[in-house]
């Protein structure tokens, strides 16, 4: 830079009044502003512009060249160049409308939610795996992304997308994708070994589940409020009007909840009857002693306890002949008719059982694991902590006196009284994989029994033989079952209602006879019977969709991930260390918005969602100064690579200044009363605008404004990552415009990563992965980001790993970046097939470095381009020279 | 405007029509172009860092305790109804080491038998005794000590130093990882992020043992038309072609430093194979090393590969010991006589050997070596045999530039559970490593999320005990 232009631009700098009551402006009242009067001003935003320029004594630049200007527009609004055929008819299009009509098609085009939804998904900090030390996939994050897309495609109201992502849930109940919405606040990392592993009573958990409330209060303030509250976690903020009670009052909001696989259903009224049975579970939790002890639920309650009396009496126990162990242990028959192992402890192993039973019909097989002193802490299981796995359980039945071979059973479910996770449960043992197990940590010394209930109820015949296999084929040394009982039941299917497997508690109070019970033992019953028949109602409707969300309502994952029954409560903390709790807070927000209330108008404290609710619509106020500030600021950024204030997430005092205050206010105001909320109707506003459609090439203003603060030329910037993947693919013929669903893996994995807990560590190789796959060829935006190992080749082109929020991207260039741009495998095979496509359309090396440059760079060689590339490609293949071209400024960035 | 380093960077940040994102650090910092003079001299030029994967445990390696021998087996009661809790466990009984302790060097330090090589060098070290994590659990106390933060997102200590100081040389980059050929650490690529810094700021992975070391070093062995002459006439042509583009651009530096990238990644790219070639290296050398033992080969190839990269100008090269995940690392809960002696093994007579190595060619003059982890172990078992984590108390050790031989800071409680006297945090141990290079750590500060971000948070004291 010249020192010149140093000097000017100091002297802007210091001619620009900043108070210290400016840097207070975003929190000052929103009064529209009078629009200069500017001779020939297109647009308000050009008036606006204009005048700050005059005064500057700067003229703005003549419009980009319609070239220039088609494919900024395309790639501004869908992320997608357009085609050189495009290119050309707009160029020579005479209609007056031709322009409008272009941003209208564009606008309307699905690629331009696909395009704008990862600008979304960059604050929102969205990735496909939790992050942190094991890194685990998320398999349901991705319907939020689609949820995001539609939205914007849809043109949603900005109010409404605010909303939904806060507390779509409470609000709009009967609308599933509101529901999805929720992965907003759950999209950020999340540590499965703290909030999973790590014990429930440790500093470690408990500061982990306040860092995670954290994340969500400065993931929607930065957001929605573009405010930096989390500062205040352990001070009041030092910049800015926010006080450390306010910051945990806003914890207090998500107090209620926690970030797991959430049940939607896309059928809206499937989706009202679970939130109706949900609330009612909910309700079922907190029952008075009065309704428990009611003669309508009495009475249910004997009702239920005589089927349950004639269920129980329907198990009848296998005639076991022998039990073999493939494994080397011994096998012992107990006086109860249990079995018992002893002896050898192999490495592997299974148990087969061959066993009898009278003529009748088979609903389902119980497998009681009991437990004994002879077994390590009392068992069930042989392994040193009592434990087992069980990593299959098969039946086969062979017909009484035929040759023919038994026939396998087949389960259709399985439950267990308890399990040790969600991954960890009876379900893994039918699930075909022997990886995956049924075990019991940590309720040792105890019996439990699991449930198989076959698909099909069937008759068997006198003498029918039957082979129960118990597997213990993991690879997890001498986890076998140390002492079992198998029975069959007539009356127990999977066509009959669910039957939950009984909880020990209430097996307690069933002992007692009805006479002797206490009215707690008796309340107790009554409220385990309702919600017993809550989760069969639940488990009766259409098995819902997963999304992973925030959400009170979900299985607990071991011992110490589980829901909270109500929202915990939250401390203001001293200095923010756990260990110093100060007072109780309750939910609250910000008092610094000027004739907002800092009160939120709570319908019930102790419904989490509730709280949510009412904190979205505080954000969605027409008064939230804040709100309508930050969305217009946030879109122009995306439009001009840099916003009127060029920190969207910080407003506050450590933020940056506005360039254009006024037209931030007026733009605010418009999109909130005249567009009402429309996004697409401000991309068309500022596309529209003469302020951006100005040229990029001049350079008249630098000596006053070198940064361009004031807007008197449009600013070049770089293709993103995705853009440049995208038009990789565009170019090479080979993009699949399949939209949503499961994100793409495009990668391989090395060994046998599952990505899941219990799985071993994920080896990603990213450089193998073959770039013809089906998955290579779909939009970036659906690429499955995996957040401690991204892609090198997005990583290097500055796409967000996910690991923080990212309201503005960096543009590096840096040598890394260099070496992908020329030796990735994907882009290279892109050049290829772009190679490919030129030489059959194009027979003379003319021809085909022609059309090269019409493809990738939108026009046509100069003379002495065409020389020069025709005599490289004639050295050395078109593929090299197209690579040439991709790697040249002139298409990585857009003028 | 006073001119230290950041308020330039900051000046020209703010200016830059678009030189926020190059690398600025090779604009204003390299030191040969003596631009910015640092605040002070410097005693270390360069850092090699050997980072403990999973958590090595202080009490059976650096940390001899009479009272833990003694009251070995009993139940762990420290007394005055403090509640003892394990992160994954029940706490078991006390357990002394299963190793030998001895008193080594003319300082009588006590290392244990398991770690036989470094104990001969204890009088060029400088031990931290008494560190401290605020975390027990891996993914948390790796990016505190790596970052300097228990989140994600942080820029990690290399990024930071890469992007205060640049590099050395012009050829190589300024920060190197170089992860165990078992597998990444915890956390991942994160590890080495270089968080909201520019991205040029990253750590450059090398896997060492990998077919290919370097991602995008060279095209795939697919790509038969790239030959080095493809690319050389192709580099030539593209060079004209973005010249002449950027002729018709004045005043955007981006343009002409995405053509000075291709220029540097060049020189890089040639630079690499010898970077990373062992085989000029003597038999002795190798030896020593341990390059010729299969337990020892990955470490030492590794040792062997930083004292090669600080040579040519990589300002901070972290070599890792153990992968992430439950196994082939220092997260021993299962059996510490045979999970640690074998990562001990490992480790070792590598370590030691690049200490030698360093002194012997006169670069631990003005290298910094550091050893640490993320955190220690418990005193008492996990199962009988194992021991779970333990961020109370954890041992680190510098050596080399700026460094008091021979000497020792901080001391835990009598069963190396917690530390106890002159503890070190994570900042503090940032903030001396940083001083050593000549930066205060108060003044290398980036605005990010409304806060001016720096590697010690806000604290961090240099432990000058250990300064020479």
């Amino acid at each position: 830079m010249k020192p010149l232009a140093i000097v000017a631009a100091l002297l802007t700098s210091l001619a620009s009044p900043t108070t210290a009551q400016d840097r207070n402006w975003a929190l000052l009242p929103l009064t529209m502003p009078v629009v200069p009067e500017v001779e020939g001003a297109a647009t308000e935003i050009d008036a606006f512009v204009q005048a700050e320029l005059s005064a500057a004594g700067i003229a703005s630049s003549p419009m980009a060249e319609r070239a220039a200007l088609i494919r900024r527009l395309s790639y501004d609004l869908t992320g997608l160049p357009p085609t050189h055929e495009e290119v050309q008819a707009f160029v020579s299009d005479k209609d007056a409308n031709a322009y409008a009509k272009l941003v209208t098609r564009l606008l309307e085009s699905e690629r331009y939610g696909e395009h704008w939804a990862r600008h979304w998904l960059d604050i929102a900090n969205y990735a496909d795996t939790h992050g942190n030390d094991h890194d685990y996939a998320r398999p349901n994050a991705w319907p939020y992304r689609d949820y995001v897309i539609q939205s914007l495609n849809d043109d949603k109201p900005y109010t409404r997308f605010v909303q939904e992502q806060v507390a779509g849930d409470a609000l709009f109940p009967e609308d599933p994708q509101a529901t999805v919405a929720l992965g907003f606040l759950a999209a950020g990392p999340w540590d499965h070994t703290l909030m999973v592993t790590v014990r429930e009573d440790t500093v470690d958990h408990r500061s982990a589940q306040n860092l995670d409330r954290d994340l969500m209060v400065a993931t929607v303030m930065g957001t929605f409020q573009s405010l930096t509250v989390h500062c205040a976690r352990c001070h009041d903020h030092k910049f800015d009007p926010i006080t450390q009670r306010e910051y945990y009052s806003l914890q207090a909001v998500f107090a209620g909840v926690d970030r797991a696989d959430r049940p939607f259903d896309e059928d809206a009224r499937t989706q009202t009857e679970r939130t109706r049975l949900l609330g009612e579970k909910r309700a079922l939790q907190q029952l008075d002693a009065a309704i428990l002890s009611s003669p309508e639920v009495v009475e249910k309650v004997a009702v239920w306890e005589e089927t349950l009396r004639k269920r129980e009496e329907s198990w009848v126990p296998f005639e076991i002949a022998t039990v073999v162990s493939i494994g080397g242990a011994t096998l012992t028959r107990q006086d109860d008719g249990s079995w018992f192992a002893s002896g050898t402890r192999p490495k592997a192993d299974t148990y087969i059982v061959t066993a009898h039973r009278p003529a009748g019909a088979i609903g389902a097989i119980r497998l009681e694991v009991l437990p004994d002193e002879r077994l390590p802490q009392s068992g069930p299981g042989r392994w040193d902590n009592g434990n087992f796995h069980l990593s299959e359980f098969r039946v086969f039945a062979a017909p009484p006196g035929t040759a023919e071979s038994a026939k396998p059973l087949v389960i259709a479910r399985a439950t267990a009284d308890h399990n040790e996770s969600a991954t960890i449960s009876a379900a893994q043992a039918i699930d075909g994989d022997d990886k995956s197990h049924w075990g019991v940590n940590p309720r040792y010394g105890e019996a439990h029994k699991a449930i198989f209930e076959l698909k099909d109820l069937a008759e068997f015949p006198d003498r029918t033989t039957f082979t129960l296999m118990l597997e213990h084929q993991d690879g997890v040394e001498g986890h076998g079952i140390g002492r079992f009982r198998l029975s069959a039941s007539d009356s127990v299917s999977a066509s009959s209602p669910v039957f939950a497997p009984i909880p020990d508690k209430v097996t307690t109070i069933l002992q007692v006879p009805v006479g002797q019970r206490t009215p707690a033992q008796q309340q107790a019953l009554a409220q385990a019977v309702l919600l017993l028949e809550n989760e069969q109602a639940l488990a009766a409707l259409p098995a819902p969709r997963l999304v992973y969300a925030v959400t009170r309502d979900f299985p607990p994952d071991g011992p110490n991930f589980s829901p909270a029954p109500e929202p915990r409560p939250i401390h203001l903390l001293e200095r923010g260390e756990l260990s110093k709790p100060g007072e109780l807070v309750g939910p609250g927000t910000l008092a610094c918005i000027p004739e907002l209330p800092d009160a939120l108008t709570i319908a019930e404290a102790g419904d989490e969602s509730q709280r949510r609710a009412a904190l979205a619509h505080w954000l969605t106020d027409p008064r939230n100064v804040l709100t309508w500030r930050s969305i217009v600021n946030r879109v122009w950024s995306y439009h001009f690579g840099r916003g009127l204030c060029d920190t969207p997430n910080d407003f506050g005092k450590m933020g940056g200044m506005p360039s254009h205050p006024e037209l931030l206010d007026w733009l605010a105001i418009w999109f909130r009363d005249e567009a009402h909320g429309s996004l697409k109707a401000l991309h068309r506003l500022i596309v529209s605008s003469e302020t951006w459609k100005q040229s990029t090439l001049t350079a008249h203003g630098a000596i006053i404004d070198s940064d361009n603060r004031l807007l008197w030329r449009q600013n070049r910037t770089r293709l993103t990552g995705e853009q440049v993947r995208d038009t990789m693919l565009t170019l090479s013929n080979h993009l699949d415009l399949t939209m949503g669903g499961p994100s793409v893996v495009q990668f391989i994995s090395r060994g046998d990563a599952t990505f899941m807990p219990g799985g071993n560590p994920a080896f990603l190789d990213y450089e193998h992965f073959d770039p013809d796959s089906p998955a290579a060829r779909r939009r970036a935006i659906y690429r499955f980001l995996f957040r401690t190992v991204p892609d090198p080749l997005m990583d290097t082109l500055d796409c967000p790993d996910g690991g923080a929020i990212t309201s503005v991207r960096n543009v590096s260039t840096t040598p890394l970046q260099t070496f992908a741009m020329l030796n990735d495998a994907f882009l290279i095979r892109q050049c290829e097939h772009i190679a490919m496509r030129i030489a059959t359309a194009a027979d003379s090396p003319e021809k085909q470095i022609d059309a090269a440059f019409q493809l990738i760079l939108l026009r046509d060689a100069r003379e002495h381009e065409r020389t020069k590339f025709v005599d490289y490609a004639r050295h050395h293949g078109l593929a090299n020279a197209c690579q040439l071209l991709v790697n040249s400024n002139e298409f990585l960035h857009l003028d | 405007m006073q001119h230290t380093a950041s308020n330039r960077r900051e000046f020209l940040g703010h200016l830059g029509s678009g030189l926020g994102g190059i690398a600025l650090a090779s604009l204003v910092q390299r030191e040969s172009s003596g631009a910015i003079p640092p605040p002070f001299a410097p005693k270390a030029r360069r850092v090699i860092q050997l980072f403990m994967n999973g958590g090595a445990s202080q009490c059976d390696l650096f940390d001899y305790k009479p009272q833990l021998i003694a009251q070995h087996g009993q139940k762990f009661d420290p007394g005055a109804g403090v509640r003892v809790e394990a992160s994954i466990s029940t706490p078991g009984a006390l357990m002394k080491s299963p190793f030998e302790w001895a008193q080594h060097g003319q300082c009588g330090r006590w290392v244990s038998s398991a770690l036989p090589h470094l104990a001969k060098h204890v009088d060029d070290m400088a031990f931290l005794m008494a560190m401290q994590s605020v975390s027990n659990v891996h993914g948390p106390a790796s990016y505190l000590q790596t970052s300097g933060f228990l989140p994600p997102g942080f820029p990690s200590a290399g990024a930071w130093i890469s992007y205060a100081l640049g590099s050395l040389s012009d050829n190589v980059p300024a920060f190197v990882a170089l992860p165990d050929a078992k597998g990444m650490p915890y956390n991942g690529r994160s590890a080495f992020t270089s968080g909201f810094l520019p991205a040029n700021h990253q750590g450059t992975v090398i896997n060492a043992s990998a077919p290919q070391p370097i991602t995008h070093l060279r095209p795939p062995a697919s790509a038969t038309h790239i030959t080095p002459v493809s690319r050389t006439d192709g580099l030539k042509l593209l060079s004209e072609m973005n010249t002449a583009h950027a002729g018709q651009r004045p005043g955007d530096s981006r343009l002409q430093a995405r053509i000075e990238s291709y220029e540097l990644a060049a020189r890089f790219q040639l630079a690499a194979p010898e970077l990373l070639d062992l085989t000029g290296e003597t038999t002795a050398t190798k030896n020593l090393y341990g390059i010729d033992e299969p337990q020892t080969a990955d470490f030492g190839k590794r040792c062997l590969m930083a004292r090669r990269m600080i040579e040519r100008g990589v300002r901070f090269v972290q070599v890792w010991s153990g992968q992430g995940g439950g196994s082939d690392n220092w997260d021993n809960h299962g059996h510490i006589a045979n999970e640690l002696s074998t990562a001990a093994i490992r480790m070792d007579q590598p370590a030691a050997a690049l200490l030698t190595d360093l002194k012997a060619r006169g670069l631990l003059d003005d290298t910094l070596l550091v050893w640490t982890t993320e955190f220690g172990r418990m005193p008492f078992s996990q199962g009988g045999t194992g021991r779970d984590h333990n961020g109370g108390t954890f041992v680190s050790w510098f050596a080399g530039a700026g460094v008091k031989p021979g000497s020792a800071y901080g001391q835990s409680d009598e069963w190396s559970w917690k530390a106890a006297e002159d503890i070190t945090t994570s900042y503090d141990f940032h903030a001396t490593i940083l001083h050593l290079l000549g930066i205060d750590h108060e003044k290398l500060t980036v605005r990010h999320g409304g806060i001016d971000r720096r590697l010690t948070d806000v604290s961090g004291n240099v432990v000058k005990s250990i300064l020479a």
